[in-house]
């Protein structure tokens, strides 16, 4: 077992390593890898709004996807899938958005914000946690999307085909695509390195299946610390990564902190919208990212979700700024919670009948 | 000592949770674990039983309604072809 909690703990050191050297070389501080924030930045680029400073072609996330088809395809784990309650994945995929963007970040960019001191993540940790326990109620209580089928090979393509045409955009860079020329949206790492770290990050993701949500909800769940170690090993090696190439960016405190806010009651909701979700899709947007590169055609409707709410969240006001968040997120956020905890209900009540109709008619219904 | 272990992968987190709930009060030494990297590439619950009980176990989850997707065998050293089908189920 220790080689496995070796291997683990390098994975996520290797993207904590990788982050910091992407901000090094240009990204903003504490957005190595986001990937809620790399979609939105991509849904803006594409013109889906139009919040002037957070708009590019991000390809880290074109990394991501081919980093994962590129080895799944090698390892013979490409399986074109799809089927498993799409319409529920893409409204969870939404919301998680906009409790990420509520927040500001990911739970990735939560790990990698800590590593450079801003306390703000302690929040979004303790809100993560509690939205992943609501979630693993809905679990243990028969939640699930079910078995996905297998597909066409077109389903399985889609997501990377997408990788390869936003790249191709980016580098085209028609007039139609859109590139802040201030903020955030603006301050990039260079292509090659950007698209470089995240093929490097796709595959070892694929190959590990390291997982944000994963991670929570194993040692909550099933007291199991495997993919835990994982994300102490990005925490760690961010960590190192900015002592050592981004030193004077490193900034202990609540106030004040890289495209954040200290409002900690909607840094904790938002992050608890974003736990019950990413619990209920069974995996954090990174995951999903990894998963629509091995043909996975729910992850992939997953992503359209996320993008859609992302577009959503800077065109309705409902993300936050380092000035604060807005009334109209905090709303969404409230409607997120709410609508993601119905779900879950409809969910469980539609499992729960199935069983009882079972019972009743006396078959048993076994896998096998 | 051991140097292969056997896992059941389930339909839902929910089949593998009431497993782990059933064998136990029967006093069953099972574990739950994430699936083995070698199983699948998705990173749901499995759960460990003892490879010998494994007919009882199987009996002992269809009189239960337990949904569970396969069994393998998990060799945990040799290098190639390091886990066996122990059920011939569906091929994903």
């Amino acid at each position: 077992m220790f080689s496995s909690k070796g291997k683990i703990i390098a994975t996520g050191g290797i993207i904590g390593i990788l982050s910091a050297l992407l901000v090094k070389f240009g990204n903003p501080v504490n957005m190595g890898v986001c990937v809620a924030c790399f979609f939105r930045d991509i849904a803006g680029s594409l013109g889906l709004h139009r919040a002037a400073v957070v708009q590019y072609i991000r390809p880290e996330i074109s990394g991501f996807i081919l980093g994962a088809f590129l080895i799944a395809k090698v390892k013979g784990e490409f399986k074109p899938r799809g089927g498993s309650s799409p319409m529920i994945r893409f409204v969870l995929g939404f919301f998680l958005m906009i409790g990420a963007l509520v927040f500001l970040g990911c739970p990735l960019r939560m790990i990698l914000r800590l590593a450079n001191g801003d306390l703000n993540a302690i929040t979004g940790i303790l809100g993560y946690t509690a939205g992943i326990w609501v979630g693993i109620q809905f679990l243990k209580k028969g939640f699930t999307l079910g078995k996905s089928t297998i597909n066409a090979n077109a389903t399985g393509y889609t997501m990377p085909v997408f990788a390869v045409i936003i790249l191709l955009l980016l580098i085209a860079a028609p007039t139609f695509i859109i590139f802040s020329e201030s903020g955030p949206g603006s301050m990039a790492a260079p292509i090659v390195l950007a698209l470089g770290a995240g093929l490097v990050i796709g595959a070892i993701l694929q190959r590990t299946r390291l997982c944000t949500a994963g991670g929570f909800r194993d040692v909550i769940l099933i007291k199991d610390f495997h993919y835990m170690y994982g994300l102490i090993g990005i925490f760690a090696f961010a960590l190192i990564g900015n002592v050592i190439f981004n030193f004077e960016a490193i900034n202990i405190g609540f106030v004040g902190q890289p495209i954040a806010h200290n409002n900690h009651l909607w840094n904790f909701l938002g992050m608890t919208l974003t736990g019950i979700t990413a619990v209920l899709l069974g995996g954090c947007p990174l995951r999903q990212t990894i998963l629509a590169g091995e043909g996975d055609g729910d992850a992939a409707i997953t992503i359209l979700g996320l993008i859609t709410g992302a577009a959503f969240a800077h065109n309705f006001g409902l993300a936050a700024s380092p000035a604060g968040v807005t009334t109209n997120g905090k709303i969404a956020v409230i409607i997120g919670i709410v609508i993601a905890i119905a779900i879950g209900y409809s969910v469980v009540t539609a499992v729960k009948r199935k069983t009882d109709k079972i019972n009743k008619e006396g078959e048993v219904e076994v896998g096998i | 000592m051991n140097n292969f272990y056997c896992v059941m992968t389930f339909h839902s987190t929910y089949h593998a949770l009431n497993f782990e709930k059933v064998l136990k009060d029967l006093n069953y030494e099972v574990r739950l674990m994430p699936v083995p990297r070698q199983v699948s590439s998705s990173c749901g619950t499995a759960a460990e039983f003892p490879c010998e009980k494994k007919e009882e176990i199987l009996k002992i989850c269809l009189s239960n309604q337990i949904e569970m997707d396969n069994t393998y065998k998990i060799e945990s050293q040799s290098k190639s072809n390091w886990f066996v089908k122990l059920i011939n189920g569906k091929k994903e």
